[in-house]
């Protein structure tokens, strides 16, 4: 059960310098006028309050785009332990830590990856609400508020924010600022529920995602595939920037002589065309139109099975960073969805209108 | 979440193995017999696969291709590209790296009390010489035995001395099959000119017969639809799938297809569960 406090924004301070005094300390920093990064900051001033999404999602702080796992070195193997000190992701929103619980599953089921974990466990995340803007759909995805993933919440009350401590390592994180730490008023509560309900009214981006399932089974043959397949460019922008795309290539990096040298596992992407390709010149997706549509539908629909839920969360990165401007997964669903009504629509009136999906 | 992690190690680390002997098979084939001492690979099953590691170089997913696993592993490996050439550069006494064994391979335990045919297109041999070797380590536990081998050119038959064995034997029908007879002649097995198609056709599976595949993606669809002319139905039908797979253990997603991580949930299936995955072409 989490714990709920009290914490007055003039406090701020002495928490920001308790958090920082634990390890490096992250957060959200504006790097141009229209972009935001998780940085590591020295004075509370550095951080971006009102950055949504940043460019890449905090996984990379738990799985870095490239890591030497194993090393050797003439008849001798060794392990290559993850090098890192204790650190604190501040300001993580709920689309973001749905993303980490989905990562934390994958990187979890056996056998577990022992790099991701120990990068997980030397962390104290503090998420922090927000307001959507027109590119956020998480409400549609079901990940607007987040249950797990994070050691403390904060949700923003104007004056002071409402502070639930999640786990012990959260509460053992305000141990030496216990004293800024009231307890919650009625008021408090009301005014926590109040600002949940603004936010829930607050979309302006999403759909209606009953039946995604079975829309993305049912449309795998839709014409819309082609069309934005032949538009898409293979760049690959749209999976590093994802909170829950893992895919990895694993690389060998050997010295000029031969005899040492380290396995290395690097970001890889869906959308490269040698991905799936097998010997004997198989490949399994060959054009953009496959492998586009493979990736909408593993967002989607992908991991319903084996593990129980879709992996997008709704952040609206991937629909700001396509150069093509083809990702837009919520314009993509609501015209899988439309046509399904249309075509209802022409069946009975006896006519054609293919053309509808532009 | 695990609190013991720093004892614990990456499943990426390899084992190390030593390279015994390398027998030329055909043309950019051979068959590597490794020794490790002290893993898990001992007990590999029928259709598993290891990550097998040339340092410096990378991994590849090879299949297990011997039937009982002591403490020496057979891999047999077609020389494709980088890390396969620089394999073939190795000799005898080298050490390569081994992960695994991984994945689910065919059901030798269900399959008793069956009659079984195995069939195999090119390459695909090599995992089906463990469910031959298997069986026949514990023959009384499966009824009848047939086994199908197809390939390109007469030439590259693989495994030809253990053919030349099997041929021989009565308690099993062999039939080996070459799209072209090319190169010195075979004796003393005996290959048909034809398709693993045409073998199946003149194979008698009348009886209780359970069908392991494996062989390049094309050769499946055709495969399937003869089956089926012989009244074998779907859900005795095993398929071998080749997928891309870096690490085996459903991390990487290379292996993904529609609804599955094939180094997981595969390499071997059913055929009814395929149907229910997109993108697996193999039965389209
Ligand atoms: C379950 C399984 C069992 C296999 N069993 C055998 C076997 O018993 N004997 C054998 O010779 N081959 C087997 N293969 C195929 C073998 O893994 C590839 O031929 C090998 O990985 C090619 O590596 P390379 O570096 O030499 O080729 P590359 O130079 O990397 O590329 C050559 C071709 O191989 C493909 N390829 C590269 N890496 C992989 C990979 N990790 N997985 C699949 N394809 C890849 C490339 O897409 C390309 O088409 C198996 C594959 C799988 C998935
Ligand atoms: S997608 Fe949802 S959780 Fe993410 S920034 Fe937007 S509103 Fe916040
Ligand atoms: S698919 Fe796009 S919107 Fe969904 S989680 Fe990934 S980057 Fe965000
Ligand atoms: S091979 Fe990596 S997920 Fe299957």
């Amino acid at each position: 059960m989490s714990q709920s406090l009290l914490l007055k924004k003039t406090d701020f301070s002495i928490f920001f310098q308790t958090l920082k005094s634990l390890g490096k300390f992250f957060a959200p920093v504006r790097v141009s006028e229209q972009s935001f990064s998780f940085k590591e900051i020295e004075t509370e001033a550095q951080i971006a309050w009102e950055a949504l999404r940043t460019i890449l999602p905090p996984k990379k702080f738990f799985y870095p785009p490239s890591e030497t796992l194993v090393e050797y070195s003439g008849n001798e193997i060794r392990e290559v332990k993850p090098e890192m000190n204790f650190q604190v992701l501040f300001g993580v929103h709920p689309c973001d830590l749905a993303g980490l619980g989905i990562m934390d599953t994958i990187f979890e089921a056996g056998p577990a990856d022992t790099h991701y974990l120990q990068r997980r466990k030397e962390s104290l995340i503090i998420g922090l609400s927000c307001m959507p803007d027109k590119y956020c759909f998480c409400k549609s995805m079901g990940t607007s508020c987040a249950t797990k993933g994070y050691d403390i919440f904060l949700t923003d009350l104007g004056d002071a924010f409402f502070v639930q401590v999640e786990t012990p390592r959260g509460i053992e994180s305000l141990e030496n600022c216990r004293q800024i730490f009231t307890s919650v008023s009625e008021t408090d509560k009301d005014n926590y529920k109040d600002y949940w309900e603004r936010r829930d009214k607050a979309f302006t981006n999403g759909f209606e995602p009953d039946n995604l399932r079975a829309t993305m089974d049912m449309e795998w043959n839709n014409e819309i595939w082609d069309e934005l397949g032949k538009r898409c460019l293979s760049c690959g922008n749209c999976t590093p920037v994802c909170p829950t795309c893992y895919c990895f290539d694993l690389v060998d990096i050997a010295s000029l002589n031969g005899d040492s040298g380290s396995r290395v596992r690097e970001w890889d992407s869906c959308q490269f065309v040698g991905f799936a390709q097998v010997a004997g010149d198989y490949n399994f997706r060959p054009t953009p139109v496959d492998r586009l549509k493979f990736w909408y539908r593993h967002k989607l629909h992908g991991f319903d099975d084996p593990y129980g839920f879709k992996t997008c969360v709704g952040c609206g990165r991937c629909t700001v960073s396509c150069p093509a401007g083809i990702d837009d997964l919520v314009d993509v669903v609501k015209k899988l969805q439309g046509q399904r009504e249309s075509r209802n629509d022409s069946s009975e009136a006896g006519g054609e209108n293919e053309s509808q999906i532009k | 979440m695990n609190h013991k992690l720093n004892e614990q190690t990456t499943p990426f680390m390899p084992t190390r193995g030593v390279i015994r002997s390398i027998i030329p098979m055909a043309a950019d084939n051979m068959l590597f017999q490794i020794t490790v001492n002290g893993s898990g690979l001992p007990n590999c099953l029928p259709g598993q696969f290891v990550q097998l590691w040339v340092p410096g170089v990378g991994e590849s997913p090879i299949s297990v291709c011997s039937g009982h696993v002591g403490s020496t592993l057979e891999l047999m490996v077609r020389k494709v590209g980088r890390v396969t050439s620089a394999l073939f550069q190795m000799q005898e006494g080298d050490w390569v790296g081994l992960r695994g064994p991984y994945g689910h391979g065919f059901p030798m335990n269900s399959l008793e009390g069956k009659d079984i045919c195995l069939i195999a297109g090119g390459l695909g041999v090599a995992p089906i010489r463990s469910v031959w070797q298997y069986i026949l380590d514990h023959r009384e536990k499966y009824g009848r035995v047939v086994l199908i081998y197809g390939m390109r050119h007469s030439v590259d038959l693989l495994f030809r001395q253990e053919f030349a064995l099997l041929h021989r034997r009565r308690d099993m029908d062999v039939f080996i099959a070459a799209e072209e007879l090319l190169g010195p002649a075979l004796p003393p097995v005996s290959v048909q000119l034809g398709r693993v198609t045409d073998m199946i056709n003149l194979a008698d599976l009348e009886g209780n017969f359970e069908v392991a595949v494996c062989g390049p993606p094309v050769m499946y669809k055709y495969v399937v639809a003869e089956l089926k002319k012989k009244n074998i139905p779907e859900s005795k039908i095993w398929l071998s799938l080749e997928r891309h797979m870096k690490c085996g253990i459903g991390k990487c997603g290379h292996c993904f297809i529609g609804g599955a991580l094939t180094c997981q949930a595969g390499p071997v299936f059913n055929l009814t569960d395929l149907r229910l995955l997109p993108e697996v072409i193999e039965c389209a």
